[in-house]
């Protein structure tokens, strides 16, 4: 856990995120194009989201197969809804907030999450892993085993940066709820992480 | 110490990668979904969209009946249906509505529109759901009245869809009747 600790703090804050392939300008053209009904210009924007949009549905799900549903999923229903996005946050924002709403709608319709759990569980490397590097990989793991609320929270605040205000709002859940489950994310985190020889 | 290690956690949290290439590339699944769909008006017949519609409004109704009798959610608001009633006349040979009417429902709009970010997700998709439905509906209507305007079945099909999602705007946005009785269709 020092090791882990001890790296560079990085910025992974939800609204600070810069986007360096296209600008913002180009981006409201191309969503503007999308909306008019140009599938090219909806690429574009899938080629510039999809990573965020596969990361965030990989770390809430914790399985490559859902989560490429999910992400799957998200851009359909970004094209469905294309019509009422009004720039009113950015489109990665938007993007997330549909993002979520696949994962929960999937989680909802499906009764294998004790299946998940226990796949998780045998993993050796949890695949929810694979964009990091060394010793966050421990960490990554900790959070795929950790109790699905407290994992979506954890995720959404501590990982993606959103405020408890804006992960409740996209969870659907109180943010008294949202605090809590992050206080027992962080204990369990803790909990897991000393149990693997880590100092918490 | 519990903030300490709160702290510490935060800080490698923050380290995690938040953008992960997905091991194929999922753009053709995309893709496919969203161009499959063959352009609605353009083969649709005007009695085949009157079926469709009525298919579509007995599924839509089916989602405003769960939303009514539904009492779990925080924010619906459950009103006693107001009686308003739309003008046939003003329908017009070219089936569009009224300027007074759209300013009423732009009304509706804003007000449905802020309170439906107050639902959970699971009633915001019900919802969002319904009205795609509806306002499918209404797409295939318009369509089917274009080919055939004098259709009253069609003209009292796009009549009723238009009455249907103003209920479900107003369900979630607790619209007054003052609103709705609006006679300026």
């Amino acid at each position: 856990m020092a090791a882990l600790l001890a790296m560079e703090t990085g910025d992974n804050t939800a609204g600070m995120v810069s986007r360096t392939a296209i600008s913002m300008r180009d981006e409201t053209a191309l969503v503007a194009r999308a909306q008019s009904g140009d599938t090219r210009a909806f690429e574009a924007l899938y080629r510039e989201h999809v990573d965020r949009v596969y990361g965030l549905c990989l770390r809430m799900t914790g399985n490559v197969g859902e989560a490429e549903d999910c992400a799957q999923e998200a851009f359909i229903q970004a094209w469905k809804k294309l019509a009422r996005f009004r720039g009113d946050s950015a489109f990665g924002t938007w993007m997330h907030r549909i993002a979520v709403n696949a994962v929960l709608g999937r989680i909802r319709k499906s009764k294998r999450e004790q299946d998940r759990i226990q796949a998780v569980a045998e993993m050796t490397t949890s695949p929810a892993s694979i964009g990091d590097s060394g010793e966050l990989r421990d960490l990554s793991d900790a959070i795929d085993r950790l109790p699905e609320g407290a994992r979506h929270v954890f995720v959404l605040n501590a990982v993606y940066g959103y405020s408890h205000e804006e992960s409740s709002d996209m969870l659907g859940i109180a943010v008294g709820t949202s605090k809590a489950q992050l206080h027992r994310a962080r204990r369990l985190l803790a909990q897991q992480l000393k149990e693997q020889g880590f100092e918490a | 110490m519990n903030e300490q290690r709160d702290d510490r956690l935060t800080v490698a949290a923050r380290q995690l990668a938040t953008e992960i290439q997905p091991q194929r590339d999922l753009w053709p699944g995309i893709e496919r979904a969203i161009t499959e769909a063959p352009p609605r008006r353009s083969r649709w017949t005007p009695m085949f969209a009157q079926a469709a519609a009525i298919v579509l409004l007995v599924g839509a109704s089916s989602g405003l009946t769960y939303l009514a009798v539904k009492d779990d959610g925080p924010v619906v608001i459950s009103q006693p249906a107001p009686d308003y009633t739309f003008e046939r006349t003003s329908f017009g040979g070219s089936h569009t509505l009224g300027n007074d009417y759209l300013d009423s429902r732009a009304d509706v709009v804003a007000r449905f529109e802020q309170q439906v970010e107050r639902l959970s997700p699971a009633e915001r998709e019900d919802v969002e759901r319904s009205l795609e439905v509806i306002r499918g509906a209404i797409d295939d209507i318009n369509a089917a009245l274009l080919q055939d305007p004098d259709n009253t079945l069609l003209q009292d099909l796009l009549m009723k869809t238009y009455h249907e999602e103003l209920n479900v705007m107003r369900k979630v946005g607790g619209v007054t009747q003052s609103v709705m009785s609006r006679r300026d269709i």
